[in-house]
């Protein structure tokens, strides 16, 4: 797993890629709120993504509530198909605003 | 009479470094049983998130042990068996799925397993240590599909 941090106009990108899963979710919840402490808009890229489970979907979820709490604008961008298998089989795709562009993230902050 | 196939048996520590591997030679036992991507990564999927809760739970933060997994095939039947040697014993209701309406980090697994296998079983082994859950995929497709 591999994550990295990118500062973008008004919003932060957290780049993911390769297996979430229980060895690596912890780093990936550090980092998501880590970013959201920074007081700025998340969109979280989910494009390399190889496989998640209950245990990233918890850090997903953790981030989308402490963005709620904070009303920070809080999002997924370009989800692969084995992250959206699970999301979907969680009902979570229904819960996480989705987006396929950063554009589209950018025009509702 | 169908025969049974034993596909894989292996046995790992339970720990969290040790699913990568296991996730991959279970993939490669499913790729020769089906064609479909998205069957192999939901059963991928649910078998992990079944060592996950042996890992977190049965075994825990302060007990070592090991898992063993048994894949075997019975005609379109895929049998997943795991076998933990803990001193916790895994009750039916820890298996159950929760509401998914209550929006919370974590609880989701059993949900996840429950989803996606047709068959989720704990294995009553009282007399023995340990837990065995056993869990039957049909890989039969759809009909009109297939697999």
């Amino acid at each position: 797993m591999e994550s990295s941090l990118k500062s973008e106009k008004g919003y932060d990108l957290l780049l993911l890629s390769g297996e979430v899963d229980l060895q690596y979710s912890p780093k990936v919840r550090e980092k998501i709120l880590g970013a959201l402490r920074q007081g700025k808009p998340l969109l979280i890229d989910m494009e390399s993504v190889s496989y998640i489970d209950s245990s990233g979907i918890a850090s997903l979820v953790e981030g989308f509530q402490t963005a709620k709490s904070a009303k920070l604008p809080y999002g997924l961008l370009n989800i692969s198909d084995p992250a959206m298998q699970v999301l979907t089989l969680t009902r979570l795709d229904k819960i996480f605003s989705l987006y396929t562009s950063t554009e589209q993230f950018s025009q509702q902050l | 009479m169908t025969k049974k196939m034993q596909l894989l048996q292996l046995k790992f520590p339970a720990r969290a470094e040790e699913m990568c591997t296991v996730r991959q030679k279970l993939r490669e036992v499913l790729g020769t049983c089906s064609k479909s991507e998205s069957t192999i990564n939901c059963i991928v999927l649910a078998v992990g998130e079944a060592c996950m809760n042996i890992i977190q739970h049965a075994y825990g933060s302060s007990e070592k042990g090991d898992i063993v997994l048994e894949v075997e095939k019975l005609g379109s039947d895929m049998i997943f068996r795991l076998r933990d040697f803990a001193k916790h014993k895994t009750c039916a209701k820890e298996m159950q799925s929760r509401p998914l309406d209550e929006l919370r980090p974590g609880g989701l697994g059993c949900h996840i397993i429950n989803e996606i296998m047709d068959e989720v079983q704990l294995i009553d082994c009282e007399k023995s240590c340990g837990n065995v859950l056993q869990m039957k995929k049909c890989l039969s497709p759809p009909k009109g599909q297939t697999g």
